[in-house]
């Protein structure tokens, strides 16, 4: 373990747990979807949600691979990176912890776009996913700007 | 070498001179204090270690644990409660299958909801290997709030069945589902649809902004909302309501 690859203080213990529990809560909702998925279940419509249209629309799959899949591997990869932090204190986790979120959150937005202006429909866990993404991304964004170069100088 | 930790026999320390002893116990001592450190951080290290260990089996354990009692409420979610159905068939209703069966099964669907279009593919099925003992009830339960053409839709099945055609509606406004749910304004998609069918294009267009026509849609609507239905589809099996099968094969378990 060198110097520079541990911790500094600058690195807010607050944010890489938010980070955690985040990631936990966005993993328990992509595994429920893709379960959903999985188990071939047919989501009812309710007067509040737009049901089906968004979880059995053709973007709802990469090939057979269902984008809850992939979401349930985002959130699990990055609340085990944030857990690897906890316990290692080696930066090079966080920073990839706090990247990876950028990614996911472009993505939600391509997602809520589809859902809003092409599929004209709501669904309520894809849009929990998409508010835990986007607080992913701001975290990461907080935690890369706190420690400024230092973090973008790692390796 | 040197440093190493050196044992001495009693022997051996009779024959080493003074200021030798003293230097040799100094060395020891440093040795000992070394030694102590070293078993130390392995004492330190071997707690860190049984610490991360325990820290990666409640990790893992959450992980599993999770993944396991989502699958396991999935699978058995119950959706529902166990309404009561409060309007019984009337010779209004839209059915399918014999009158007096064993089984009436009434569905509360709207056209626009996918889910429904999925049920229709299995209710389709249903009828077709218990029609002798079951009877199909339709009732229009449009959710206006999310799905805009779904009243019209409802409004167009009305019309053709004017002309004794809703069943033909029906199933031709799910299997386009996608073409005209997402049109502003389906007025021409449906009157296409109603000519295909061989309807009175004129009356059709005359009937689907009937009041009367509007008042049938209606009347279904009111009658789901008074039974405090909240999604489609809803199912009610002899007057019950049903939890909304998976699968053909519930379907099928239910009807037998």
């Amino acid at each position: 373990m060198t110097n520079s690859e541990t911790s500094s203080n600058n690195i807010k213990k607050w944010a890489v747990i938010t980070m955690s529990v985040i990631s936990f809560l966005g993993f328990l909702d992509a595994t429920y979807l893709a379960t959903e998925h999985f188990l071939g279940r047919i989501p009812k419509c309710s007067i509040i949600e737009g049901c089906g249209a968004v979880t059995t629309s053709q973007y709802a799959t990469i090939g057979s691979i269902p984008i809850a899949l992939l979401g349930s591997f985002f959130y699990l990869s990055i609340f085990i990176l944030t857990i690897i932090y906890l316990d290692t204190k080696k930066e090079s986790y966080i920073i990839l912890a706090s990247r990876i979120p950028i990614a996911g959150f472009f993505t939600s937005l391509y997602l809520v776009y589809l859902q809003i202006f092409i599929l004209k429909a709501i669904c309520l866990y894809c849009m929990g996913s998409a508010i835990c993404s986007t607080l992913l991304f701001l975290l990461g964004i907080y935690i890369i700007k706190n420690n400024g170069n230092k973090i973008l100088k790692i390796k | 070498m040197e440093e190493e930790p050196i044992i001495h026999s009693d022997n051996e320390e009779k024959m080493i001179p003074q200021n030798q002893e003293q230097q040799l116990t100094k060395r020891e001592r440093k040795l000992l204090k070394k030694q102590q450190k070293l078993e130390n951080l392995a004492l330190k290290q071997k707690k860190q270690s049984q610490k991360r260990g325990l820290l990666w089996f409640f990790v893992s354990l959450l992980i599993v644990a999770s993944v396991l009692g989502i699958s396991w409420l999935s699978k058995y979610e119950t959706n529902q409660g166990s309404l009561p159905l409060i309007d019984s068939i009337s010779i209004d209703d839209h059915t399918k299958g014999l009158a007096n069966a064993k089984n009436v099964l009434v569905e509360y669907s709207d056209f626009q909801c996918p889910a429904c279009k999925q049920y229709n593919t299995l209710l389709k099925r249903a009828s077709d290997e218990f029609g002798d003992k079951t009877q199909i009830v339709y009732r229009h339960f449009p959710l206006k709030s999310i799905h805009k053409n779904a009243d019209l839709a409802a409004r167009a099945s009305e019309a053709a069945s004017v002309q004794g055609k809703f069943w033909e509606m029906h199933d031709m406004l799910f299997d386009n589902q996608e073409s005209w749910s997402t049109e502003g304004n389906p007025r021409n998609t449906f009157n296409i649809y109603a000519e295909r069918m061989g309807i009175d294009i004129e009356q059709f267009k005359k009937d689907i902004d009937s009041n009367e026509v509007k008042d049938r849609v209606n009347k279904d609507y009111v009658s789901g909302i008074n039974i405090g239905i909240a999604g489609t589809p809803t199912f009610f099996l002899n007057g019950k309501q049903i939890n909304t099968p998976r699968s053909y094969d519930e379907l099928r378990d239910i009807l037998q």
